[in-house]
């Protein structure tokens, strides 16, 4: 559905998109995902047809989106960040615009708009104006202008942005239901919502493809790195004898009050070394005055992984 | 086409929904009203050679309507979807540049044509009051009325130009004004200073003064020279309108 081939786009001195290649096969549900300013929304705009390449190419359902850009906008609903709307329009004549812009006309318009509203929990406020709505509502009405079409390939701009825990459940159950035979593509630093929706992950960075897995798989190998701490009184050298220990990737030493010395141990996979650290303590002879594994929050590896590459 | 149809319905529609046409009709309304008044003035204070159209269209009420209007206009055409965001998910939908310009072009042209509507009015309700003793002369209020649609088609397409450049819709206004102006006073400027410029020059000029243009107009004389000057310079601007919605898309 998608074919990604080493693009590249360059803003004045700056390169947003690196040499990014990937593929998504119809029916799947991709993340990309990355920090703000990773390239996510260059990408998303360079398919959906809005910006052009510097280098490489994309197509989208078999049609170059440079050279055949109106056909492959044809097969793409895309929402764009941030949920732009014409403000003075109501909600049902603005889907009624949208959809006769994407080709729709007479009987088969009407319905689909009565059907994306329907789906987009829209059908009671249809008469609004948007400049009423309030941000979960025109993040809504932007995903019934993206599926009003039927389009095979859904790009989907960070679309629970700004939202509220509730209403970006309502739009990860309304991806969900979409899902089975819908290709999605949505972009998120959220990890908790690619974990949810995606049967795959793009961890981009730079503009370029850092990861590329199962939501599972990745955050299984983000997991792995846990952190113990503890704190230490005694005969030294703590670092040497701690650095013995297998499994131990990093140990970094903190001040801490007094005599007590504070380490701060990376630790591969999910081996759990604190017996281990208590044994070495004891033949030792230190003191140990603090010890505990810290399961790292989502967030906090993601931010590991992208900042170490 | 269809797409070009719905484009040009969403653009009226969202003239009519805004105040900003209401009030420049309203404007126009009144200016047009003040020079038709000051026509009658002329005409009141003793006979004259020109009709009551030509006396219109030479008062400087007239006129002023003419450079506040482009720039109300047609400022947010475009700098107004930049600055909502609208403009990417209007060129993510399967529509081609041009037909956005057309577009949007062509429902202000509708809507600068329905401006001068009322004041065509004017000379009838002048004809009935006087119950006939005073002649219109059809072929003045003809070249008059066609001078005008071709100056908004020039001076139209410039403010789209304008509005295209910028996300900022004083700036567009004030790009498209000075446009307006600048062109206009081209003309006056000569007129003004006569003897001081070359005679080629002055000559040269004449060609793309419409302050030259208005008499022979309103005499009801139907020049094509300035007709095809201001289509193609509505062209010009149409066409680098174009370039600039696409430059987005050039590879660089």
């Amino acid at each position: 559905m998608i074919e990604v081939n080493s693009l590249t786009k360059q803003y004045a001195g700056r390169t947003a998109v690196d040499g990014l290649s990937f593929t998504v096969e119809a029916g799947q549900c991709v993340g990309l995902l990355g920090p703000n300013g990773a390239g996510k929304s260059t990408t998303m705009r360079i398919l959906a047809g809005y910006l052009s390449p510097s280098s490489g190419t994309a197509r989208v359902n078999g049609f170059d989106v440079f050279h055949d850009s109106i056909k492959a906008r044809r097969s793409i609903g895309y929402m764009p960040e941030n949920a732009p709307l014409y403000l003075d329009m109501r909600v049902n004549e603005y889907l009624h615009f949208r959809g006769a812009l994407k080709g729709l006309r007479g009987r088969e318009l009407r319905k689909r708009g009565i059907d994306v509203m329907e789906a987009c929990g829209l059908t009671a406020s249809r008469r609004k104006i948007i400049a009423t709505l309030s941000k979960g509502f025109c993040q809504r009405v932007a995903l019934a202008d993206a599926l009003i079409s039927r389009p095979p390939l859904l790009i989907l701009d960070e679309p629970s942005n700004g939202l509220d825990p509730l209403q970006m459940r309502h739009i990860r159950e309304l991806l969900a239901e979409l899902r089975p035979q819908q290709t999605i593509l949505l972009s998120t630093h959220l990890l908790g919502e690619v974990e949810q929706s995606c049967d795959r992950v793009l961890l981009i960075h730079r503009g370029q493809v850092c990861a590329d897995d199962t939501p599972r798989n990745l955050v299984r190998k983000l997991r792995a790195a846990t952190d113990v701490k503890l704190e230490l009184q005694g005969q030294g050298p703590f670092e040497e004898e701690l650095a013995k220990i297998s499994g131990v990737r990093k140990i970094t030493e903190r001040k801490a009050d007094g005599e007590w010395r504070r380490f701060t141990l990376r630790v591969e996979a999910r081996a759990d070394i604190r017996a281990v650290i208590f044994e070495v303590a004891l033949q030792r002879h230190w003191h140990i005055r603090e010890l505990h594994r810290e399961l790292p929050s989502l967030e906090d590896v993601f931010v590991e992984l992208t900042e170490g590459k | 086409m269809r797409i070009l149809i719905t484009l040009f319905i969403k653009e009226l529609r969202s003239l009519f929904f805004s105040p900003v046409a209401w009030v420049v009709l309203a404007m126009v309304m009144l200016i047009n009203g003040f020079s038709f008044r000051a026509a009658v003035a002329m005409l009141e204070s003793g006979p004259q050679a020109s009709s009551i159209v030509a006396l219109t269209f030479f008062s400087r009420w007239f006129w002023l309507s003419y450079f506040f209007v482009f720039p109300l206009l047609t400022m947010r055409l475009f700098a107004e979807e930049r600055k909502l965001g609208t403009f990417e998910t209007l060129f993510t939908a399967p529509v081609h540049s041009w037909q956005v310009v057309l577009a949007k072009f062509s429902a202000t042209m509708f809507f600068y044509c329905l401006l001068w509507l009322p004041s065509l009015g004017n000379f009838h309700l002048f004809q009935f009051m006087t119950k006939g003793a005073s002649e219109i002369p059809q072929g003045q209020i003809i070249g008059s009325y066609i001078l005008l649609f071709f100056l908004g088609l020039f001076n139209i397409a410039a403010g789209c130009f304008a509005s295209a450049l910028t996300s900022n819709q004083i700036v567009a206004a004030t790009l498209s004004f000075t446009i307006s102006l600048l062109h206009f006073l081209l003309g006056v400027f000569v007129l003004y200073l006569g003897q001081q410029v070359p005679p080629q020059f002055a000559s040269f000029v004449h060609y793309f003064a419409t302050v030259e243009h208005i008499p022979s107009f309103t005499s009801g004389l139907l020049d094509t020279r300035p007709l095809v000057y201001y289509s193609s310079l509505m062209v010009v601007f149409l066409v680098l309108t174009h370039h600039v919605l696409e430059f987005r898309r050039w590879r660089l």
